[in-house]
């Protein structure tokens, strides 16, 4: 018997989710709808030109190129290190796999300010690889390894790999053995058998840990501010320069561009593989 | 699959290796590097000292910032998983095109970003007028909400939905079905639900980014500002320690309580 | 059945789930201290009517009553039942006796008296023995009884058992059936049993409802609906059926008589002349005798061995036949034999309607 009292069930979280959540982003949208002001929060009228001054500046299109280039090189990298390392932890017996899964879950757990200083110590020019190097003898002068543009690549890689891993082994370990089984009764070899069986059948764990890793690039201000240097600026970096300049507009505009850009992907990576032939719909 | 040791599961191995030492190697960096006895790094260090973590707990900023990311941990988590656990319980055993579009809502701000949340509620709040606190609290609700929405759905989902019917058989009203025969059989869901909302809430840095304040900061802002303006102390190391330490108590504790197997089966 | 002794009244339910109809105006009176039972294939709203019984879906028309009291609004948890789940449905984090004392806490009984009742019932059903145990460490008959015994110990008006012995073993399910109907006469509850297994309802039951696409096609007496099938689905769903067609040419007495491709034979009934029919006859009551006495011709087709009896597969130009002989002796017939069937007209029945 569906009765009205569990409606008090639905109440509060949605409230706390349309007041703090759907309520602000609409909001910021508004915003960016209107021109700036240095007065007030923002401005009177009602304009586009936010949005046409992004897309129409070099610069912010520059910034642009820039970090999908650097989400694209990051998603790459962890495709193809996450995936084997998926593959071999998908077939460790079922302890070690969970010590394993849990291996990789306890970084994550970790703030991403400590991971990044992590890479800042090793890559500073008083930093560990520097030192061990020096120590060795193989450098006479300390090298710049921060501050560039493959260290935020290394850094935000290794940060977000394992999302990537998690996602694509559960996938694999909830694979059922004998579609494998079936594809080599019917004469496929190992290679063939993970290319037409294995990897289309794992689509849907790629896609949610691809989608996770470029959201996560998208959005990762610490990691890229302190790894990359505060001349390095990627997207989410003009948005938090407009914030502290009080630019709301300017903000609330970049933010909508930045998410474009995550939903553009969404949308690609559904169309691409497609993961709801594989897991079925709703129920 | 056969067990067969081939080229391919070699280079897998290697791979797992290589993968697991670069994504552990900088967290360990920082962990050894808080026992240095000298003001500098170095790898290895020559003895351990406990200097860096005296500092640490002396600074005022940083104990401030360290009590108060743990208030708002707890308090955020609290709140967080009630919430959940009240819409997971509504949506179990819905289904239909509101079921789901609400089941999306509530699992949105895990896939949104929270940079542009952070963005957005700091310009709700400024429009409003809200205190720090009370701000940043709600915006770890809203990031924290969903694990503990996820977990206890699975566990509410996993219940013989016989068993509540029986519970009304006999005579309990909802109620008291909920409180006598649901609860008790998916409070693991909404302890790993909790564990995680903590977590997450206490290593934070997208929306705190934006919304702590003068005398309202939490641990990481505050590593990170030391970072960017005083460079790479060693004192912070001994703060992102702590962190990490936390951390591997609380994940110890609850799986000592609920077991492996639920934690991972729940992520 | 009058108002004051019927224990469970169903009065013209109805209820669709989105497109379908799932009880299309059933009414029904369940007496007091019976076992009635609901048989029918799935998707038939066997489970449905239980349900509905129970307060666990609403009806879109019709009353409910309960011992004369109308429940129709009511929640499960105010009406005066219990039930045992096909799945048991035992508190996992409870343990037997804590189980099975749940229904007496929510009636808010006394610790103490709780206490003797469970005891009680865990006697009755055998399971003293293991009251601290918890469900996870007792077998699936074990598991049902103290299911059971959770639901007999609050002493309802009526009990509601939805396919109880569904999930045991062939011989497990025969001993509990035993048991079950022991229990029930000896508690004198009325029960109300769901069940696919037609053997079941007809060893289990008072009064058995053979349900087909949310209708009732016929309710009686086990003995009453297996000896006189009201049509060709009931005829067929409760054990075997012969099943042959006709046209009324006269009248004898209480009978009438079928004109059949086969050979021209009695049936009791009343039907007007020049009408088509159907007639049905138990396979156990199809006589196979020397092919020279009288009956319908007939020839063995094939012969399967079923251990206490034997299936004989006919063809006949009434079409295919099948007659059942126990295996007292040995067999007397071979594949190929020219036989005729014969059976007492009382064996046979007219069927309603044109037949499936």
């Amino acid at each position: 018997m569906k009765s009205a009292w569990r409606w008090f069930l639905l109440a509060p979280p949605l409230a706390l989710l349309l007041v703090f959540f759907v309520v602000p982003v609409v909001y910021l949208f508004w915003v960016s709808l209107h021109a700036g002001s240095t007065s007030e929060l923002y401005g009177a009228s009602l304009t586009l030109r936010n949005y046409g001054e992004i897309i129409g500046d070099p610069f912010y299109l520059t910034i642009v190129r820039r970090t999908l280039g650097i989400a694209a090189v990051i998603l790459g990298l962890c495709l193809a290190i996450g995936y084997p390392v998926a593959y071999f932890v998908a077939l460790l017996p079922t302890r070690q796999r969970m010590v394993a899964i849990l291996l990789l879950l306890f970084p994550l757990m970790v703030s991403n300010v400590v991971r990044a200083y992590g890479w800042v110590a090793l890559l500073e020019r008083r930093g560990v690889v520097n030192t061990t190097l020096s120590d060795l003898r193989l450098i006479d002068a300390p090298l710049d390894l921060l501050y560039t543009p493959s260290a935020v690549v290394v850094a935000l890689m290794t940060i977000l790999l394992p999302y990537m891993v998690i996602s694509i082994a559960n996938t694999l370990t909830a694979l059922d053995r004998r579609y494998l089984e079936a594809a080599q009764a019917l004469g496929a070899s190992p290679l063939r058998t993970f290319l037409h069986v294995t990897l289309p059948l794992s689509s849907p764990g790629i896609a949610s840990g691809a989608l996770l890793v470029f959201l996560l690039t998208l959005s990762a201000y610490v990691t890229i501010t302190l790894v990359g240097g505060p001349r390095s600026k990627l997207l989410v970096s003009l948005i938090y320069d407009s914030v502290t300049a009080f630019q709301w507009p300017r903000a609330a505009a970049l933010a909508f561009v930045l998410l474009a850009l995550a939903l553009a992907f969404t949308g690609v990576m559904l169309a691409l593989l497609r993961p709801g032939r594989v897991q079925g719909s709703g129920r | 699959m056969t067990k067969v040791p081939t080229a391919g599961s070699a280079l897998r191995g290697a791979a797992t290796l290589v993968a697991f030492a670069l994504i552990v190697v900088p967290i360990l960096i920082v962990v050894v590097a808080a026992f240095s006895p000298n003001d500098y790094f170095q790898f290895p260090p020559p003895a351990l000292s406990m200097r860096w973590f005296v500092e640490f707990f002396g600074l005022d900023n940083m104990r401030g910032a360290f009590a108060l990311s743990v208030e708002l941990a707890l308090a955020s988590a609290t709140i967080a998983t009630v919430l959940g656990t009240f819409a997971a319980l509504f949506l179990a055993r819905r289904g239909g095109a509101l079921a789901n579009v609400l089941q999306s809502l509530f699992v949105a701000p895990l896939v949104f970003p929270t940079i542009i949340l952070g963005v957005a509620l700091l310009l709700l709040y400024k429009t409003i007028g809200m205190p720090v606190f009370a701000g940043l609290l709600l915006a770890h609700c809203v990031v924290g909400m969903p694990y503990g929405f996820r977990t206890v759905l699975a566990s509410a989902q996993a219940l013989d939905p016989s068993l509540e019917e029986a519970g009304q058989s006999l005579g309990a009203g909802p109620l008291r079905t909920l409180v006598l025969v649901t609860l008790p059989l998916i409070w693991p869901g909404v302890l790993a639900g909790w564990l995680f909302a903590f977590i997450v809430s206490f290593g934070e840095l997208n929306t705190a980014l934006f919304l702590t304040g003068p005398g309202v900061t939490t641990l990481p802002i505050e590593i990170f500002s030391y970072l960017q303006f005083q460079g790479s102390q060693l004192v912070i190391a001994a703060a992102s320690s702590v962190q990490i330490a936390l951390i591997v108590l609380l994940v110890t504790v609850i799986e000592r309580v609920v077991g492996i197997a639920r934690i991972t089966r729940a992520r | 059945m009058s108002e004051e002794t019927a224990d469970v009244r169903l009065v013209s339910v109805r209820k669709r789930f989105g497109g379908v109809v799932a009880v299309d105006g059933v009414s029904l009176d369940i007496g007091r201290g019976t076992i009635f039972s609901l048989l029918g294939p799935s998707g038939c709203g066997k489970t449905t009517t239980l349900r509905l019984i129970a307060g666990f879906e609403q009806p879109d028309a019709g009353d409910i009553y309960i011992r004369g009291a109308r429940v129709t609004p009511m929640p499960p948890y105010r009406r005066d039942f219990s039930m045992v789940f096909q799945s048991y449905a035992l508190f996992p984090h409870l343990n037997v006796a804590e189980n099975v004392a749940f229904g007496l806490r929510m009636r808010r009984i006394a610790r103490g008296d709780r206490g003797r009742s469970v005891d009680e019932a865990l006697a009755l059903v055998k399971l003293e023995a293991l009251a601290d145990r918890y469900p996870r460490q007792l077998s699936g008959g074990q598991q049902q009884r103290v299911a059971l015994a959770r639901a007999i110990v609050v002493k309802p008006a009526v009990l509601l058992l939805d396919e109880p012995l569904g999930a045991l073993d062939k011989l497990l399910r025969e001993e509990m059936q035993v048991e079950l109907r022991s229990l029930q006469q000896r508690l004198g509850i009325t029960a109300v049993f769901v069940t696919h297994d037609q053997e079941e309802a007809l060893t289990l039951s008072d009064r058995v409802a053979v349900m087909r696409n949310g209708v009732i096609e016929q309710i009686g007496a086990p003995r009453d609906i297996y000896d006189h099938p009201r049509n060709a689905f009931v005829a067929s769903f409760l054990g075997a059926s012969n099943f042959i067609d006709g046209i009324v040419v006269g009248r004898e007495a209480a009978s009438i008589v079928v004109e059949t491709p086969a050979a021209r034979v009695c049936v009791p009934g009343d039907k007007p002349t020049g009408e088509r029919v159907r007639i049905a006859v138990r396979p156990e009551r199809l006589r196979m005798e020397r092919g020279d006495a009288d009956g319908l011709s007939a020839r063995i087709r094939d012969i399967v061995y079923r251990g206490p009896i034997t299936h004989f597969y006919l063809d006949s130009a009434a079409g295919p036949l099948l007659s059942y002989r126990q295996n007292a002796r040995a067999s007397e017939w071979t594949i190929g034999d020219e036989v005729r069937c014969a059976w007492d007209v009382d064996s046979a029945v007219v069927l309603d309607g044109p037949g499936e």
